[in-house]
């Protein structure tokens, strides 16, 4: 029961952030179309505002106007470019995976590195390690991530000359390059999110190592190891996975910058492309996909909580 | 609120100081052209070098930290503000301001920030103008959140219903009381914006669609640079530093006002063992199953150690049951801890010996003692809920107590389990054995803790409170089950509680524990007719008597370790007090063969007829 629910409430959220997507174009201050045409100050030809116009609709109500764009939503159809009469969905789906692959290696290295370190650091509580590697994930948390990548490139590509500095190869075309070049990018959104989960994983287990359960283990004489991977990290690893979700979510619009460091073609080059070019059916488009990619993100992110969690299954 | 730590506050203090003070500096002009000189190196003008145009650096980073902690401040602020008053007046007003601010800033936050500013930038453009009501627009929502749960949490305190009782207006009450008890986390709030307003601006700016060149930005500078990085990284590595040292040092300024805000106790000490040491030369009952002698336990603290289990003695025979009753705070719950090695990490036993048959249990080494934990020595927790891990099945976690002492597999352990629960009188057992501990009741759920400490037939039970959260009934089957099992198995039992009818029924001898000493000590008929401290008579007129009369509470709280009184600790409480008592700490005197008081009136008591005992 609680899976439909939350299915629907999912859907409601992609149709509230679809409408808000297309009024925010249609209710900034003057005549949008002028707007998207204008460039450097000089004042767009009459004639080409009026046939934009009509591409967009704009002269229709706005009540029709919303129905139209659901209509195309609800079919697939996100419009075309305005820079060159590309089908946007058609862009968008070639981008897409290439995002999301960049984010899924990312998330994998973070996890990987994350929570163990962050489930050491919390049980050697204040020694050694634990300052170590709180003290590293402060640092790296300070960077922000376009100066991790920018001196990636420098270290990595410039001076010691072992990955390429950036680009995109098809699997298919060069398998080892693909990887190559996937790599750097993955690993400098690593860079922002393992201390994350770091500090989330740490905090989770310090917290959950004093409750009563894990005495009540600990009473059965069940081995250290037994304790701290069934009792402990087993418990503490429900609010890190929240935090994962969260962290995932924001990283599907925020890739931009990485993207951009290493010349990653991927769906935050095209926004930032169609954000320059004023180019308001991309962006559109660019943004419901990430928003509802967001939201399925969160709807399985709250499935495996209650896989995790059995006390949820039950609201 | 504490104080926030000076170190990050200082740092950021130089930084804005910089900031502020950058036009009257003297520096060269950050946007000044200089072409033939461009990547010149450091030189006495241009102490960090100049750009790929020439500009010079050091200016350009000073200007460039103006720009970005201006940015910063202002949208930081403007959230802040226009946040935090809709959150107010959201959690305030309720209905329809409520939904309409609380609605939206969940919206809002269902955008990542950068594509919110991206989608806003398309909107309004790039600039400087645009940047900040767009991070403003990115932070509000936190801002909205955090003062509305503010609010929500102090609404409903007594103070503010008092004060709207009073006729105090909406407004003012919001003024006065909501908002000085939401500064704490607006604060911490505010500090988190400032730290990422930095990031975000130096982002958007670095992808050319923040501050617009040529004004100095760091982001923008790391952009430029990346072109020439190869043959001179350094005009990249400056604003690379600078970034990160100022985010850094940002960040570190949150935490550091989170923590005044909100103080999470102090980190505990890690150490658990005894040193070995000799052990004492112990006379102990023979025959005696378990035995503790003059066990302390210590506290550290960061003013001293404190001991909330002094010198505590005593033993259990074979089929023996072993009550230790007190109120909370008398040590009983922590001597039982002690016994099988689970202090919390903050305690440690300092002094004495537990002996459980041959072997010494406090100097053990932790593998040995975790082979006894569950299989010979077992324990039963006092709230069955907490003690159960939430996420495990309830035969899960039987069958794990028993493959943690035996060989068997997965199957024969779970059948094992499943007839566990049915000898605890679970109905539909195998059933059962497959829920989750939120899915049974509190009965059901502390038959499965007795089910889970007996599966490995232990010689020796210390089941601590085990039947408090239970209504009376449940009770009564809980003590017949254990009275059952100890009849079976011909275990020990100790059984620790407050409550003093379950004593009467169950157990064999008592001990007393006052303020982590044992006060009196021996047979229950003798304790329930004659007691020989003026606690345990207080205790039994405390007890909920048969004939319906009221019970006679003891007036006063068990003195906390640290704050101990000078003689008796009782004294404070006791009826029968006098001057004497006060002199100096009374011993633990043997009255009759087996029976021990910590009271030096001892004799007047021992005279008086029977069911009155001491001082009646
Ligand atoms: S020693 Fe004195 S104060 Fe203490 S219990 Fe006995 S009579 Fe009361």
């Amino acid at each position: 029961m609680w899976v439909l629910r939350r299915i629907g409430v999912a859907l409601v959220l992609v149709w509230i952030v679809a409408s808000v997507v297309f009024l925010a174009i249609r209710l900034v201050p003057g005549d949008p179309a002028e707007i998207m045409l204008s460039q450097g100050g000089v004042s767009p030809d009459a004639a080409v505002v009026a046939e934009l116009r009509d591409q967009l609709g704009l002269d229709r109500s706005i009540w029709d106007q919303y129905r139209a764009n659901f209509q195309g939503l609800l079919s697939g159809d996100l419009g075309v470019s305005l820079t060159d009469q590309a089908s946007v969905s058609g862009q968008v789906f070639a981008r897409l995976p290439r995002t999301l692959e960049l984010i899924a290696v990312a998330a994998l290295v973070s996890v990987l590195t994350g929570i163990p370190l962050g489930l050491l650091a919390a049980l050697r509580r204040g020694g050694w390690f634990d300052r170590l590697a709180m003290g590293l994930a402060g640092l790296s948390l300070s960077v922000p991530v376009f100066v991790v990548g920018t001196l990636l490139v420098l270290v990595f590509a410039q001076w010691l000359a072992l990955l390429p500095a950036g680009g995109f190869t098809p699997f298919r075309t060069d398998p080892t390059r693909h990887v190559a070049q996937v790599l750097m990018p993955a690993i400098t959104i690593a860079s922002s999110l393992a201390p994350v989960l770091f500090g989330m994983t740490r905090a989770a287990v310090i917290d959950v190592i004093t409750r009563d359960h894990v005495r009540t283990a600990r009473a059965k004489g069940v081995a250290p190891a037994g304790v701290v991977l069934r009792h402990v990290l087993r418990n503490a690893l429900i609010p890190v996975v929240t935090v994962l979700a969260l962290h995932l979510g924001t990283l599907l619009g925020g890739t931009v910058l990485v993207e951009y460091v290493f010349n990653y073609p991927g769906l935050s080059g095209l926004l930032v492309d169609a954000v320059n070019a004023r180019d308001y059916p991309m962006v559109q488009g660019v943004v419901l996909v990430i928003s509802v990619l967001f939201v399925a993100l969160n709807l399985t992110m709250d499935l495996v909580y209650g896989v995790l969690d059995p006390r949820v299954r039950r609201a | 609120m504490r104080r926030i730590n000076p170190i990050p506050l200082a740092a950021v203090g130089i930084i804005a100081l910089l900031a502020l003070l950058v036009p009257y500096l003297g520096l060269p002009d950050p946007v000044r052209i200089d072409v033939p000189n461009r990547l010149a190196g450091p030189s006495w003008q241009h102490l960090l070098g100049q750009d790929e145009v020439g500009r010079d650096i050091l200016s350009r980073l000073l200007w460039g930290a103006r720009s970005s902690l201006t940015v910063a401040l202002l949208s930081a602020t403007i959230a802040c503000v226009i946040g935090t008053a809709l959150g107010v007046m959201g959690g305030f007003l309720g209905g329809v301001v409520d939904l309409l601010t609380i609605r939206a800033a969940d919206i809002v936050l269902c955008f990542p920030p950068l594509l919110l500013a991206l989608l806003v930038v398309t909107l309004l453009g790039p600039g400087a103008a645009t940047l900040i009501p767009v991070l403003a627009l990115v932070y509000l929502p936190g801002f909205v959140r955090v003062a509305y749960a503010g609010v929500l949490s102090v609404r409903h305190q007594e103070y503010v219903e008092a004060q709207r009782a009073l006729g105090v207006g909406k407004l003012r009450i919001m003024l006065r009381t909501v908002l000085p008890n939401i500064g704490g986390p607006v604060l911490v709030q505010f500090s988190l914006a400032m730290a990422s307003a930095v990031v975000l601006e130096s982002g958007l700016s670095f992808l050319g669609l923040g501050v617009v060149p040529p004004s100095p930005s760091w982001g923008l500078m790391i952009g430029a640079a990346r072109s020439t990085m190869a043959q001179t990284p350094l005009p990249l590595l400056w604003p690379c530093l600078a970034l990160t040292l100022t985010v850094l040092s940002m960040n570190a300024l949150c935490d550091a006002v989170r923590a005044a805000v909100d103080p999470h106790g102090v980190p505990p000490r890690q150490r658990r063992w005894l040193l070995p040491a000799l052990l004492p030369g112990l006379p102990f009952r023979a025959g005696a199953s378990l035995a503790v002698r003059d066990l302390t336990v210590a506290i550290d603290t960061p003013a001293g150690a404190v001991r909330p289990v002094r010198s505590v003695s005593w033993s259990v025979a074979p089929g023996e049951t072993l009550a230790i009753v007190g109120e909370s705070g008398s040590g009983k719950s922590l001597t039982g801890l002690a016994v099988l090695g689970l202090l919390p990490l903050v305690a440690r036993p300092e002094e004495g010996a537990v002996l459980f048959g041959e072997r010494e249990l406090l100097r053990m080494d932790e593998a040995a003692l975790r082979r006894l934990r569950g299989a010979e020595l077992a324990m039963i927790f006092q709230d069955p809920m907490s003690s159960l891990n939430p996420v495990h099945r309830i035969g899960t976690q039987i069958v794990e107590a028993i493959r943690a002492h035996r060989p068997l597999s997965r199957r024969s352990a779970w059948q094992e389990a499943v007839a566990l629960l049915a000898r605890v009188g679970i109905p539909d057992a195998a059933r059962r054995a497959r829920s989750f501990p939120h899915e049974l009741s509190g009965g059901m759920r502390q038959r499965a803790m007795i089910a889970m400490a007996i599966a490995n037939r232990p010689t020796l039970l210390i089941a601590d409170e085990p039947t408090t959260a239970l209504d009376v009934t449940i009770q009564a089957q809980v003590l017949e089950l254990l009275a059952e099992l100890k009849a079976e198995n011909g275990m020990g039992l100790v059984f620790i509680t407050h409550a003093l009818p379950v004593v009467a029924e169950i157990a064999d001898r008592v001990v007393v524990m006052y303020a982590g000493e044992v006060v009196e000590h021996g047979p229950v008929a003798e304790i329930f007719t004659r007691p020989l401290h003026p606690y345990t008579a207080a205790l039994l007129r405390s007890a909920p008597p048969e004939d319906g009369s009221l019970p006679q509470a003891i007036p006063g709280t068990v003195p906390l370790p640290q704050h101990l009184p000078a003689g008796c600790a009782f004294a404070p409480r006791c009826v029968s007090r006098r001057d004497a008592c006060e002199a100096a700490p009374p011993p633990l005197e043997q009255a009759a063969p087996g029976h021990d008081t910590r009271c030096i009136r001892w004799r007047e008591w021992q005279r008086l007829p029977v069911t009155q005992g001491a001082e009646a």
